[in-house]
């Protein structure tokens, strides 16, 4: 990030940046940056919290009108101060021993999703793949055949240009998407480290999605390895 | 990010032994005028793109434009890497994408405007030659040709 404000700047217009790594921008040296001791990901703070993203913009902002630079601040709240940051990946969490179907799991999460979807003025994230989620069934049947190294598993909404592990990699993550969503609205108040932890750790998808994985780093082919590592680790 | 510390071993190794540029000082462009009369615009690294857009791939040094006036439900997030939570996100664009809150910025007069586009990059970058050489001044180029007086940067 700290490159292009870099080239920003030299092409004439002011930057100021939100940086998550103090360190990288301390040796990068973008003109003007706002360091906040948030988990990666929160930037701005909280979600659904308007009043810290606004007091987050305003001390981004008041750096632009500082004399000289370059300038590095500190911004002063740390509302994760008492928690613990470090993001539960596949790796931290026992997998679950349920034999469930994703399929049947997909059809149970359903309603959570579209209510979830409803709710928020039908905006989802979900998407990368264009397969539409009531076809998620065949999506999940997708990924099950990839892992199992079959050849000739694929989907008709796969772009012709884009590899098969590529088009796996977004399935995953759209995969992953209409899980969060549909837990989300199944349990609102869990917080990042639930979500994460009831993925990798309650469901059949998290084993899915190691699988995916597994079968990616099977190959030698390092760009499949590097997918891999987007979708489990 | 968290400060270091409070991270596990395995992620501060990661961080500490990113490829990361160095520099002694920074290039310096002096505002014309106050933030109350800027017309902003965002640039982030967090992935995100309009639906429809191609998604991104890990280690891609292109960008996407995401017009001001798209709405949060037209917005996907591809970034590579799953070392930050999606969750916010999920509840709140504005987390990686402040458009509400800029929008609000602006009708209360605290913020001049905004631009016509946003821009958007993947981030957790190894290699820089491309977004040096080519798209990041291409994008610096499109900003100012805009209108645009400041960019707000977020990552993810």
């Amino acid at each position: 990030m700290g490159v292009i404000a870099r080239e920003i700047e030299q092409a004439g217009v002011a930057t100021t940046s939100i940086s998550l790594v103090r360190e990288h921008t301390e040796q990068v040296k973008p003109p003007r940056a706002l360091f906040v001791p948030f988990p990666f990901g929160y930037p701005l703070g909280a979600p659904e919290d308007p009043d810290l993203q606004l007091c987050v913009i305003r001390a981004a902002l008041a750096l632009l009108e500082r004399p000289g630079g370059p300038v590095l601040e500190d911004f002063p709240e740390d509302p994760f101060a008492a928690q613990d940051v470090n993001l539960p990946q596949a790796s931290d969490v026992a997998a679950s021993s349920r034999k469930d179907d994703v399929a049947f799991e997909v059809t149970s999460l359903r309603a959570h999703y579209e209510q979830w979807v409803d709710g928020h003025g039908g905006r989802t994230t979900v998407g990368l793949t264009g397969v539409h989620e009531r076809k998620f069934r065949g999506l999940v049947r997708f990924l099950e055949a990839f892992a199992r190294g079959e050849e000739d598993a694929d989907m008709p909404e796969r772009p012709r240009e884009m590899s098969i592990p590529q088009f796996a990699r977004y399935a995953c993550d759209d995969l992953r998407a209409f899980y969060f969503e549909a837990r989300l609205h199944q349990k609102p108040g869990a917080d990042f480290q639930d979500m994460n932890r009831w993925f990798w750790g309650q469901t059949a998808a998290g084993n899915l999605l190691r699988s995916v994985r597994d079968r990616m780093k099977a190959t030698d082919d390092p760009a499949l390895a590097g997918l891999a590592f987007g979708i489990a680790r | 990010m968290p400060r270091l510390d409070r991270l596990s071993e395995l992620q501060c190794n990661r961080l500490i032994t990113h490829n990361v540029l160095v520099y002694d000082d920074a290039p310096w462009v002096w505002p014309a005028k106050p933030v109350a009369s800027m017309r902003l615009a965002l640039v982030t690294t967090a992935g995100v793109h309009l639906r429809g857009d191609t998604p991104f791939k890990g280690g891609e040094q292109t960008y996407r434009a995401i017009p001001s006036n798209a709405p949060a439900k037209d917005i996907l997030l591809s970034h590579s890497s799953i070392g930050f939570d999606r969750s916010g996100v999920i509840r709140d664009l504005n987390l990686v994408l402040p458009l509400d809150r800029l929008r609000e910025m602006a009708e209360r007069g605290e913020i001049g405007g905004l631009g016509p586009n946003h821009y958007s990059f993947m981030g957790a970058q190894t290699k820089y030659d491309r977004l040096m050489d080519e798209t990041g001044p291409e994008v610096g180029r499109r900003l100012k040709a805009e209108g645009v007086d400041a960019v707000l940067l977020t990552g993810a």
